[in-house]
């Protein structure tokens, strides 16, 4: 199961990482005019795929179907806190002057620019701090979760 | 190769993302998040035993397909990146300041509980209250603080 589980992190992982260098979301160019406002394609990126995700994923969960892995499909929906906003307004920051994030960072390495290599560095650097920091763990609901309802198999 | 187009359209591009959450979810009941990857990756690295192995597998392939769409693309060189920035810095400067900003998005995506795709795409697809509004923030601040950089490096950036 764990096998399996992993081939499938895998091949997520790459599709998701071929997705995103095909669209070249891994360059600083792309996210710059993006956030200048100069051009609307990123942004549409991620509305489509809310879109597309947002009203399947309400279905399924409605209909409680299994999981291959980790049991009944449970949606996470946390209400926003303070450290929310706090930590939302520190990535956008470091996201605007970085121009990449976490996974295209990956992808820009990938690519052959060395300079990803110190953002991806960096990223390693600030989670591992904040982890220093942390007295209790945050709740997000886009970080890996611990499941909420019984797996019917390994989850791990 | 330039087997693939020069750019993938958002219209594609974004659709085929949105099924990958959907199957990530099908699969693992998990977000397709990837601050969760950095996470697991350094928890394994650091010997934590909560560490989730198939993270690591899923950062590396994150990392592989990235290496497959550029081969068949334009192709494989090895560059500095940052382009933009280097004309305005020199490259150890640059290098300087993205580290200097990625050590702050990391901690605010530890912080915050995800990043981009994690809450900016599986949070507000799961309709997560929180999602949203660490979406809207840092939209918000990343659009102001490039504004501030643009008008700070003369129009340079």
């Amino acid at each position: 199961m764990n096998r399996n589980l992993n081939v499938f992190g895998g091949l997520f992982g790459a599709s998701f990482g071929f997705v995103l260098a095909a669209a070249r979301l891994h360059e600083y160019d792309t996210i710059h005019r993006m956030l200048r406002l100069q051009e609307f394609d990123v942004f549409l990126l991620m509305g489509s795929a809310i879109a597309t995700s947002l009203p399947i994923l309400w279905m399924l969960e409605r209909r409680s179907i299994q999981t291959q892995f980790g049991g009944r499909l449970v949606l996470s929906r946390s209400k926003p806190q303070r450290h929310h906003l706090i930590g939302g307004a520190m990535f956008g920051a470091g996201w605007a002057v970085a121009g990449t994030c976490p996974a295209p960072a990956l992808a820009m390495l990938a690519s052959g620019a060395s300079l990803a290599l110190v953002a991806i560095v960096g990223l390693f650097a600030g989670l591992h701090l904040r982890d220093r920091h942390a007295t209790r763990a945050t709740i997000g609901d886009g970080e890996h979760r611990e499941l909420v309802s019984a797996p019917s198999s390994s989850s791990r | 190769m330039n087997v693939l187009p020069d750019r993938l359209p958002w219209f594609v591009a974004g659709p085929v993302l949105g099924m990958l959450v959907v199957g990530l979810f099908l699969v693992a009941n998990q977000p397709l998040g990837a601050s969760g990857a950095y996470v697991h990756t350094m928890k394994a690295a650091r010997g934590d035993t909560d560490r989730v192995i198939w993270r690591v597998w899923y950062f590396a392939g994150i990392f592989a397909g990235g290496l497959l769409a550029t081969v068949l693309g334009s192709g494989f060189a090895l560059k500095t990146g940052y382009q933009a920035l280097t004309v305005v810095w020199s490259t150890p400067v640059v290098a300087v300041v993205v580290f200097v900003g990625a050590v702050v998005m990391g901690y605010g995506a530890r912080l915050a509980g995800g990043c981009t795709s994690g809450h900016g795409i599986c949070g507000t697809a799961q309709r997560s209250p929180a999602s949203w509004a660490v979406t809207a923030t840092f939209m918000a601040t990343a659009i102001v603080v490039t504004a501030l950089l643009h008008t700070l490096t003369g129009g340079r950036l």
